[in-house]
């Protein structure tokens, strides 16, 4: 089985773009570098040839930083299989009244809430290995 | 015509370290140097979205940044908007082969990296200068 695709959003005006971008990140580079990799959504939605071979008919896992869901429309409009679509605001209920940071940078909470998304992702990515194998 | 905003469209790209430099040298635009003055959008939603993004460059002109040659922002604003205002490769700025590392979490970030921001915001800012002289 090729790596699974993990593809946040990166959404640059509001906090939720950057944390959908460092979970991401967390889980592609520390938590399953072996089993996942990340892929550039600019490429995805410009519809770069190269990517384009990558993602068609691959298990992907899409965080979003909004309802716009432009990750998780783009994946599946490539060609991407997503099996699990996230929105990080999905998650804030147990987050009510902490402040995350912006979009340039995260707070020692929004770190923490990263750091959620990115476990929630990483039980994922088991499941899925575990369904496959 | 005096333009009270001008648009900046970052590539923002997952896949390499330019990516990460594109998109803080557009908060650092927003941020420091010309608050209020830019006016920014997801290039994920200005391609997919449909509430009249694509609109973007036709009403600010627009200058695109991005992280590596392929330069999707600038070639997604000139297919669905509009001619770039101007455009920022963060990779001619740093070099090619720095710009393909790997992405860095804004955590790791050293300050050689904001070093590599500030570059690319500073050009940035020059074309965003040229823009606002040209419209006086």
């Amino acid at each position: 089985m090729s790596k699974i695709k993990v593809i946040p959003c990166s959404g640059i005006g509001k906090v939720f773009g950057l944390l959908a971008r460092e979970s991401a990140l967390m889980v592609t580079q520390e938590k399953c570098p072996d089993d996942t990799e990340t892929l550039c959504l600019a490429h995805v939605v410009t519809g770069d040839n190269e990517v384009v071979e990558k993602i068609k008919g691959e298990t992907c896992i899409t965080m979003d930083g909004c309802a716009k869901y432009c990750s998780k429309k783009s994946v599946e409009e490539t060609g991407g299989i997503v099996v699990k679509s996230h929105k990080v605001p999905d998650f804030m209920k147990a987050h009510r009244g902490e402040e995350h940071g912006t979009g340039t940078y995260l707070t020692e909470d929004g770190w923490k809430y990263a750091e959620e998304l990115a476990e929630i992702m990483v039980e994922e990515v088991k499941e899925i290995k575990a369904g496959v194998n | 015509m005096i333009l009270d905003k001008i648009g900046i469209i970052s590539c923002s790209g997952e896949e390499c370290l330019g990516g990460t430099i594109s998109r803080l040298a557009v908060r650092k635009m927003m941020e420091e140097l010309k608050p209020g003055m830019v006016s920014t959008l997801c290039l994920p939603l200005f391609i997919a979205g449909d509430g009249g993004e694509r609109e973007f460059a036709e009403k600010y002109p627009t200058i695109a940044v991005d992280g590596c040659s392929k330069c999707c922002a600038k070639r997604a604003i000139e297919k669905y908007s509009n001619k770039v205002a101007g455009s920022v490769d963060v990779a001619e700025i740093i070099g090619a082969e720095i710009a393909l590392e790997k992405p860095l979490s804004t955590r790791n970030l050293t300050t050689e990296h904001m070093e590599y921001v500030k570059k690319t915001a500073d050009k940035t800012c020059e074309i965003f200068d040229e823009i606002l002289a040209k419209s006086v």
